[in-house]
C-alpha cells in the first residue's frame, strides 16, 4: 500500500472522497431573477447587461491567441457589445483561454473575487473543461469549476472564433433568462471552493477575511 | 418664483441634452472606429447600455472617502461648466447661467473635474492610478498651453472675456474661425488632448497603465464617471462651436422651431467637429507623455502666438 | 505714553518674558508668548485706526510712526496669522530644546514686522527691518544650531545685501532730498526713475529680496524649509509680504501719477522677473520630494504672482496683488502648518517614505484638500479670486500677453505640485509603519481649520478683503476703487458671480453625493489599499506599491531646458569668481611695511593729482 502511495496513485478510498470533494457544484443560489419570476425592472436591467460584456480576457494559455481574432474585423466581437476591460473592476466576464497552471490558478481567483457581481465566467478550451492534453499533468488543474464557478464552456482545442462568440451568445442567453451569475453563489458555497483551492494552491496567502 | 421653476427647468432640460447628446456621440464614435477597421460595431445606443448595466451591478467597492467622492467631483465640474456655457443664442430654454461667468472661469472650471478625480484615484493605493494622473497632469500642463493663447487672442481681439458676447460677435459678422484662423488652429490641436483619443491617449492606455486614474473603478462609480465624461464631450464640443464657429441657433424663426431649428445646427456643428479628433485617433499611434508635452508646445503654441498677433493687428494695436 | 509703543513694548516685554518663564516652567513659555501676541493683537485692533499717527525725535532725526490703510491691511496678516501659529506652536514645540530662544525670537519677529508696517519714516522702517531679519535668522537656524555655517549663511547674505541696497537707498535719500520721512520722500519724488535712478532700484533689491523675487529667491527655499512649521507659517504668509508691502509702497510715486508710461522699463522687468519666479518655482516644487521643500517653492512661485500683479499698477493688478497677498498667508499658512503637523504626528514630511495619512488624519487632510484647492485657484475657494483677478488684469488693462501666458503656465503646472503634496502624503497606499499614527492635537488643529474657513469664505465672498484692500490702494495713490461682495467684474464689463458659482457647486455636490452614496448603499463596501487589482498578485504587507519617487518625471524631459538653468549654480559661480577677484586684492597685502608704505604715497599722489575733479 505504502509504495503504491508515493507514486501518487489515490487508493479507492481516496478516490471515493475526491469524488465527493470535487464533485461540480452547480448550484443556483443568488440567482434571484430567473425568467418566470424576474420583473420588468430586472428583464431590462438583464437586457443591458446582456448586450453590454466588459471582458476580462485572463490569457492563460494558448487560447489567448483566438482573443485578437475575435474582437477585430473579421469576426467583430464588438457587434455585440462585448468589449474588452482593463480592469477586474470594470469587468463583467472572465475568460479563462486554456490551461491552468496552479501558479496561475492563484491570480484567477483573486481576480475574479475583485469583480463585481453580476460577473460571469467563460471557460475556453478543453483544457478548462477537463484538463486537456494536459490531463495528466502535475502542475495543471483538470476542472475549472471546482474552483470558481463556471457559466459557459466553448469546447475544442482551440475552439475557433466562431465557437468562441458562440459562447458568448449562449452566455446572453443565459443573462436574459437571470440563470448566469454565480457571484452570490461562490460567496456562499466559499468553504467549499476555498478547500478545494487551497488543495492545489500550496503558498496559499490570501488574506483570511473575504475581502472582495 | 415662476421664473425660477422655469430657470430649473431649462437647466434640467440641458443636462438632459448634454448627456443625450454626449452619450450618442460616444456610441457614433465606436461606430465611426468599427467602421474604419471595416467592422460593423456595437450599435449607436451602446453606451446606454453600458451605462445601465454599470449602475446595475450589484455590488460596489470604494477604496475610501475620496475615492468614493470621485464621481461627484467630475460631475460637479461638468454641471457647472454645463449651466455657464450659452448652448443656442438667446434660447430661453437654455439661456441658463450664461452671463454670470466668463472664459478664465470656465478654463479653471474645466480643470476641476480632472483634479477630484485625481484624488480619488490617488486614494486606491494603484500605482497605476498615481502614474496615469502623473501623466494626465503633464499633459494638462502641455494643452492649456495654446488653448489658453488662443482664448487670449479671442479676448484682445474683441475685447471681452465673456464667451456670450463672443457669440454675438458672430451674429453680427463673421465667424471667428474666418476672423482668426490661428486661433482655432492652436484651440483645435490643443482638444486633441483634452479628449484624449490617440495620439494623447497615454493618460488611460487601457494595456499599459490598466486604464490609468479609473483602474479601481467600477460599477456606479465608473457609470458615473461616464455620465460626467459624456457631458464633458458635449461641454468642449459646444464651446469650440460657441467660441469659433458661430454658435447655434441665430436664426429668425419664432418659438419651437427656431429652438428645433437651432439644435439642428448645434449637432451638425458639434459632430462634425467631433470627428476632427477622432478621425486623427484613428490614425495615430500613441505619444509618450513628454513627446505629447514637447507637440503641444511647439506647433499648437506657435500658432497660438501667431493668434494673438494677429488679433493685435487685427485690433489695432500695431 | 503712544499706543503704537505700549504695543511694541509689550512685544518687546513679552518676549524677554517668554525667555525668563522657560527657565522657570517649559510648559508655559508657549501659552506665554500666545497670550502676549494676542493681547498685543486685540490692543492694536481695539485701539489703534488707521490714520493714526505720532512724531518723536530721537538724537536729533525726525521720527514718524503710524499707520495709513495700506499699513493697516498688512497688520491684518501679521497679526492674524502670528496668534494662529503661536497657538499652533504650543502643541508643536512641546518637548523641544531651547524653547524660550525660540519663543523670545518669535514674538521679536512679530515686533519687527508690525515695526516695519507702522513705521513712517526710513529710519524706523530700516531698523525694525533689521530686528525682523536678525530675529528670523535666530528661527532660521533653530533646527541646525550647530551648524549655521551652512544652514543659514544664504539667508544671511542675501539679507545682508538687501539691508545694505536699502541703507544705501536711504542715505541717498536724506542727501538728496533732505527728508527722512516716507511720505514727504514721495512727496517730493524720490521714488521717481528720471531723478536718481538708483534709490528707487536699491530700495526694489532689498523688499525684492525679501519678497524673494527672481534672481534673489535662492534663499527662500532652503530657509522656508529649514525653519520649524509655525515659524515658516508667518516666515513665508506674513514676512515675505513686507517685501511686498516695499515694493508698493516705492510704486505709489507711480500709483498717484496715474501714467501706464511711467516706470515703464522697470516695471515691465519686474513684471517679468515675477513671472520667471513663478514659473521657475513651480518647476522646481514639483520635483521636490520633500513636502516642506515642496511647499517652500511654491511660495516663492505664489510670491512671483504678487509682484506680477503690483508691476501691472493697474487697479485689477494691484487689488489681485493684495488679495493674493491676504489669501497666499491664508491658504500656504495653513500648508505649512499641515506639513508641520505631518511632521509632528509622524517624524517626516518625506513623501517617499509616508503615504496614506488621510484616515489616520482626517482634519489635517481636510485642511490640506482646501488649501490646496484654494492654492491651485481652482473655483470656488478663495485662490481662484486671485487668479481671476490677475489674469483679468494682465489681458484687459495692461499690454503683457505674453506674460499672462507665462503666469498661466506657472499655474497650470502648480497643478501638479499641488497633486503632489496630497498625494505624497495623504492619499495612496495606508501602510503598516503609519498604523500607529494619531490625529494631530486639537490645538494644533484649531489654527488650521480657521484659515481653511477662512479661504472657503472668501470664495464666495472675497468682498471680505477686497474691503480692506480697496482702501489700501486708496491709501497709496488709487481713487475710487470698485469692489463687489462676490462678483468679479474687469473693465470691459465681464462678470464673474462667485456666489452664485459656489452654490452652484455646493448644491450639485449634494444631488451627486447623496445620488452615489444612496445607490446600492449596502451593497457597497469599503476595502484597503491592498485590495488592487495588480493583476491578480497579491501584493504582500511589505510591500509598498505607491508610487512617488520621479512623479513627474515625463514632465521633467520634457521641460529639461528649463531645469538646466539653475540659479543656484549661478550664484555659487558668481562666490568662487569673486573669491579669486578678492583674492587678487589680497595679494595686496603682503604683510611688508614698505609695500604698505608705498600705498599710502601712491595714494597721496593720486589724491594731489586729481583733487580738483574729486573735490570740485
Amino acid at each position: 500500500m505504502s509504495e503504491i502511495k508515493t507514486l501518487g496513485i489515490p487508493t479507492p478510498e481516496e478516490i471515493k472522497q475526491a469524488q465527493i470533494d470535487f464533485a461540480p457544484r452547480c448550484t443556483s443560489a443568488g440567482r434571484v431573477n430567473d425568467k418566470e419570476t424576474q420583473g420588468t425592472v430586472e428583464y431590462i436591467l438583464n437586457f443591458a447587461r446582456k448586450h453590454s460584456l466588459f471582458v476580462m480576457a485572463y490569457g492563460t494559455g494558448c487560447g489567448a491567441i483566438e482573443i485578437p481574432a475575435t474582437m477585430t474585423s473579421r469576426y467583430d466581437a464588438e457587434r455585440f457589445g462585448i468589449r474588452g476591460a482593463a480592469t477586474p473592476r470594470q469587468a463583467d466576464v472572465l475568460l479563462i483561454t486554456g490551461y491552468l497552471a496552479t501558479k496561475t490558478l492563484k491570480r484567477v481567483i483573486r481576480v475574479y473575487e475583485q469583480m463585481q457581481d453580476p460577473k460571469y465566467v467563460i471557460a475556453f478550451g478543453s483544457c478548462a473543461i477537463n484538463g486537456g492534453m494536459y490531463f495528466d499533468s502535475y502542475n495543471t488543474i483538470k476542472a475549472l469549476d471546482r474552483y470558481i464557478p463556471v457559466d459557459v464552456y466553448i469546447a475544442g482545442c482551440m475552439p475557433r472564433p466562431e465557437s468562441v462568440i458562440n459562447g458568448f451568445v449562449k452566455l446572453q442567453e443565459l443573462i436574459k433568462n437571470g440563470n448566469a451569475g454565480n457571484g452570490e453563489a461562490y460567496r456562499e458555497d466559499l468553504d467549499w471552493y476555498r478547500k478545494n483551492q487551497q488543495k492545489v494552491i500550496k503558498n496559499w496567502d490570501f488574506p483570511d477575511k473575504y475581502n472582495w | 418664483m415662476e421664473g425660477i421653476l422655469f430657470k430649473i427647468l431649462g437647466a434640467f432640460l440641458t443636462a438632459i441634452l448634454a448627456f443625450v447628446v454626449g452619450m450618442f456621440y460616444g456610441g457614433l464614435r465606436r461606430k465611426v472606429t468599427a467602421r474604419v477597421q471595416n467592422r460593423v460595431g456595437p450599435p449607436v445606443h451602446q453606451n446606454f447600455l453600458d451605462l445601465m448595466k454599470l449602475q446595475s451591478k450589484r455590488t460596489n467597492i470604494a477604496h475610501g472617502f475620496m475615492g468614493h467622492l470621485a464621481p461627484v467631483w467630475i460631475i460637479i465640474a461638468a454641471i457647472t461648466v454645463l449651466m455657464f456655457i450659452p448652448i443656442l443664442h438667446g434660447d430661453l430654454w437654455f439661456n441658463n447661467l450664461t452671463m454670470k461667468g466668463d472664459l478664465i472661469f470656465l478654463l479653471y472650471m474645466m480643470v476641476f473635474g480632472s483634479l477630484g478625480m485625481a484624488l480619488g484615484a490617488g486614494q486606491t493605493g494603484n500605482p497605476n492610478s498615481a502614474m496615469g494622473v502623473s501623466r494626465g497632469l503633464a499633459q494638462l500642463a502641455g494643452f492649456e498651453i495654446p488653448f489658453m493663447l488662443s482664448l487670449i487672442a479671442l479676448m484682445l481681439q474683441f475685447k471681452t472675456t465673456s464667451i456670450s458676447e463672443l457669440m454675438q460677435v458672430q451674429e453680427s459678422g463673421s465667424w471667428i474661425i474666418v476672423q482668426n484662423p490661428f486661433a482655432f488652429i492652436a484651440a483645435l490641436l490643443a482638444s486633441l488632448g483634452m479628449f484624449r483619443y490617440s495620439p494623447f491617449d497615454i493618460v488611460g492606455a487601457p494595456a499599459e497603465l490598466a486604464s490609468g486614474p479609473r483602474s479601481e473603478f467600477g460599477g456606479k462609480y465608473l457609470g458615473t464617471m461616464m455620465t460626467g465624461g459624456a457631458v464633458f464631450a458635449f461641454i468642449k464640443l459646444v464651446m469650440y462651436v460657441d467660441l469659433f464657429l458661430g454658435g447655434a441657433g441665430n436664426n429668425n424663426l419664432e418659438g419651437i422651431a427656431g429652438t428645433a431649428l437651432g439644435l439642428v445646427e448645434l449637432l451638425v456643428k458639434t459632430f462634425l467637429l467631433y470627428m476632427i479628433p477622432v478621425f486623427i485617433g484613428l490614425v495615430s499611434p500613441r505619444f509618450r507623455t513628454e513627446q505629447a508635452i514637447q507637440f503641444f508646445w511647439k506647433w499648437p503654441t506657435f500658432f497660438g502666438l501667431l493668434a494673438i498677433g494677429w488679433a493685435l493687428y487685427k485690433n489695432g494695436t500695431f | 505714553m503712544e499706543i503704537i509703543a505700549i504695543i511694541l513694548l509689550i512685544l518687546l516685554v513679552g518676549s524677554i518674558l517668554s525667555f525668563l518663564i522657560n527657565r522657570v516652567n517649559k510648559n508655559f513659555t508657549g501659552v506665554t508668548a500666545f497670550l502676549v501676541a494676542l493681547a498685543s493683537g486685540v490692543v492694536f485692533f481695539t485701539k489703534v485706526q488707521s490714520g493714526y499717527q505720532f512724531n518723536f525725535q530721537l538724537a536729533g532725526l525726525d521720527l514718524q510712526w503710524g499707520l495709513t490703510d495700506y499699513s493697516y491691511y498688512f497688520a491684518y496678516i501679521i497679526f492674524g496669522l502670528s496668534v494662529l501659529a503661536l497657538l499652533y506652536s504650543i502643541k508643536y514645540m512641546e518637548g523641544k530644546a531651547r524653547l524660550g530662544y525660540y519663543y523670545a525670537s518669535f514674538l521679536m519677529t512679530i515686533l519687527g514686522m508690525l515695526g516695519v508696517v507702522v513705521s513712517q519714516d526710513f529710519v524706523s522702517l530700516f531698523i525694525f527691518w533689521e530686528i525682523m531679519t536678525w530675529a528670523s535668522f535666530l528661527l532660521v537656524i533653530y533646527n541646525s544650531y550647530y551648524k549655521i555655517k551652512t544652514k543659514g549663511i544664504k539667508y544671511m547674505i542675501f539679507s545682508a545685501i538687501g539691508a545694505y541696497a536699502m541703507l544705501t537707498a536711504i542715505v541717498f535719500i536724506r542727501v538728496h532730498y533732505d527728508t527722512l520721512l516716507i511720505s514727504e520722500a514721495i512727496a517730493k519724488g524720490a521714488f521717481n526713475f528720471e531723478q536718481y535712478i538708483y534709490i528707487p532700484i536699491f530700495l526694489l533689491l532689498g523688499f525684492g529680496i525679501k519678497a524673494a523675487v527672481m534672481p534673489f529667491h535662492v534663499w527662500a527655499p532652503s530657509a522656508y524649509s529649514k525653519s520649524p512649521m509655525p515659524f515658516t507659517t508667518i516666515f513665508s504668509g506674513a514676512m515675505s509680504k513686507m517685501g511686498i508691502f516695499g515694493i508698493g509702497l516705492v510704486f505709489t510715486t507711480f500709483y498717484l501719477s496715474n501714467d501706464p508710461e511711467n516706470f515703464y522699463w522697470v516695471r515691465t522687468i519686474l513684471g517679468w522677473l515675477g513671472g520667471i519666479t513663478a514659473v521657475m518655482g513651480t518647476i522646481y516644487a514639483l520635483i521636490q520630494t520633500d513636502a516642506k521643500k515642496l511647499l517652500a517653492y511654491s511660495s516663492v512661485a505664489q510670491l512671483g504672482y504678487i509682484v506680477v500683479g503690483l508691476s501691472t499698477g493697474t487697479e485689477l493688478g494691484v487689488m489681485a496683488a493684495l488679495y493674493l497677498a491676504v489669501i497666499h498667508a491664508v491658504f500656504k499658512g495653513a500648508l505649512f502648518m499641515v506639513a508641520g503637523a505631518v511632521e509632528k504626528q509622524v517624524g517626516t514630511t518625506d513623501m517617499t517614505k509616508i503615504s496614506g495619512l488621510i484616515r489616520k488624519m482626517p482634519w489635517t487632510f481636510f485642511v490640506a484638500l482646501v488649501s490646496i484647492i484654494a492654492l491651485a485657484g481652482v473655483p470656488p475657494l478663495g485662490g481662484f479670486v486671485g487668479k481671476w483677478l490677475l489674469y483679468e488684469a494682465l489681458i484687459t488693462e495692461s499690454n503683457n500677453y505674453i506674460l499672462v501666458v507665462v503666469v498661466f503656465f506657472s499655474s497650470t503646472a502648480a497643478f501638479m505640485y499641488s497633486y503632489r503634496f496630497l498625494f505624497g502624503l495623504f492619499l495612496g497606499q495606508e501602510e503598516k509603519e503609519t498604523e500607529h499614527i494619531k490625529e494631530a492635537p486639537v490645538t494644533m488643529i484649531i489654527p488650521m481649520v480657521i484659515l481653511a474657513v477662512i479661504a472657503m469664505i472668501a470664495g464666495s465672498y472675497p468682498g471680505l478683503i477686497f474691503e480692506p484692500a480697496a482702501k489700501a490702494m486708496e491709501a497709496i495713490g488709487f481713487q475710487n476703487v470698485s469692489w463687489q461682495m462676490s462678483s468679479l467684474t474687469n473693465i470691459w464689463g465681464d462678470t464673474t458671480d462667485l456666489f452664485l458659482i459656489s452654490m452652484m457647486i455646493f448644491a450639485v455636490f449634494i444631488i451627486a453625493f447623496i445620488f452615489l452614496t444612496l445607490k446600492g448603499l449596502k451593497k457597497t463596501r469599503y476595502v484597503g489599499t491592498k485590495d488592487i487589482s495588480t493583476s491578480g498578485e497579491l501584493p504582500k504587507e511589505w510591500e509598498n506599491l505607491t508610487f512617488q519617487i520621479d512623479f513627474f518625471k515625463p514632465f521633467e524631459r520634457a521641460a529639461a531646458p528649463l531645469y538646466s538653468m539653475n540659479m543656484n549654480k549661478i550664484w555659487k559661480n558668481l562666490g568662487k569668481n569673486l573669491e579669486a577677484f578678492f583674492g587678487f586684492f589680497r595679494k595686496l597685502y603682503t604683510g611688508n611695511g614698505q609695500t604698505y608704505a608705498l600705498f599710502v604715497v601712491i595714494f597721496l599722489v593720486v589724491l594731489l593729482l586729481f583733487k580738483d575733479v574729486i573735490f570740485s
